[in-house]
């Protein structure tokens, strides 16, 4: 069974407890074989700790972040856009849409009016010659009406 | 504490914030160290250090419009990369903690300065075998509180910072974490006399 002042070891070696603290686990320990060599154990490991290498990032790797970074940035641009500037951009569409809808009606309007008037002229009868112009038919008829005129 | 908010970060962000790309450069730059070396210690070898490294980085970069300036950068970091490292696929890790060194990757401990006997660098080479071995076997929650307190030497506070936990959470993880590492060291000591 491990002393239960041991759990306070950890502290002490951080240096993350108060003067009294220390100083009562400092006069403990020195009674208690079981902290004593816990405390030796712990110090050993923590001298291994600050032996160990410390590793710096391998070359190029700040471009390669880079490299991904704006890699990710080209692949999300179409909706990087402002929320704005894409509600202004889908008001425009709808705009020249609007426009492009009401200038067809208009135009439409107006040509079927003109198409109607010559469907009427195109159907009387007064765009036919009675007979055919340069005939024998066409010359009698043309001096009836002289005649009548007279 | 020898990490803070500085000026230097919150500009960094601002400009980000607003548009400029390059900050975010700026700030991989000034944090890939650090953060390197923290995946480096967490997952056992380059290869996927660089990889968790680059996913850390480039999280922050989606994450960091979002980032409230009352946090600090540093801190905020090493949360995303101790998440990243807990979650990275699992592998067999530890090929080396304190040996060989990848291609590219430079050492900055120096060791040979105090040019120790060779009885004494035999003994140096077990104790760090056999920590390297009993941190590969901790689990992945006290591995990583470990190496914040031990390697990249974070106060109790900016581990509670970093990992969002309280401060009586990391004093007894802490402590968990060095109990179960000196029964693993004296496991694979008796294992390995």
């Amino acid at each position: 069974m491990s002393c239960p002042k041991s759990k306070l070891i950890s502290a002490y070696l951080d240096k993350e407890m108060g003067l009294g603290e220390k100083t009562a686990l400092e006069s403990h320990v020195q009674g208690c074989a079981q902290c004593e060599a816990a405390l030796k154990d712990m110090q050993s490991m923590q001298a291994a700790f600050a032996n160990a290498e410390r590793h710096q990032a391998p070359y190029g790797f700040a471009t390669r972040v880079t490299a991904r970074t704006a890699a990710l940035e080209k692949k999300r641009s179409p909706w990087s856009v402002p929320l704005f500037i894409r509600f202004a951009e889908a008001a425009a569409l709808v705009i020249v849409i609007t426009i492009g809808i009401l200038a067809g009606t208009v135009m439409t309007n107006e040509r079927s009016a003109v198409t109607t008037t010559n469907i009427a002229s195109s159907l009387s009868l007064d765009l036919f010659d009675a007979a055919p112009p340069g005939s024998l038919g066409g010359a009698y008829l043309a001096m009836t009406e002289v005649k009548n005129e007279k | 504490m020898f990490f803070v908010q500085t000026d230097d970060d919150l500009n960094l962000i601002e400009s980000f914030k607003q548009g400029d790309t390059s900050a975010f450069g700026e700030i991989v730059l000034r944090y890939q160290d650090k953060i390197y070396n923290l995946c480096r210690h967490m997952l056992g070898n380059t290869a996927d250090a660089e990889d968790a490294a680059q996913d850390v980085f480039l999280k922050a970069y989606q994450a960091l419009p979002k980032f409230q300036p009352e946090a600090s950068l540093y801190t905020w970091l090493y949360r995303i990369a101790t998440n990243t490292c807990i979650d990275y696929k699992k592998k067999p890790i530890f090929e080396s903690l304190f040996g060989d060194s990848g291609e590219g990757e430079r050492l900055v401990h120096d060791r040979a300065t105090d040019a120790p006997s060779p009885e004494k660098l035999y003994q140096s080479k077990q104790i760090d075998k056999a920590l390297q071995e009993s941190l590969g076997k901790l689990s992945p929650k006290l591995r990583a509180i470990i190496i914040l307190k031990e390697i990249e030497e974070l106060s109790y506070e900016e581990i509670a910072d970093a990992l969002e936990i309280s401060m009586g959470t990391v004093k007894s993880r802490i402590a968990r974490a060095r109990e179960e590492l000196q029964r693993l060291m004296k496991k694979f000591r008796e294992q390995n006399p």
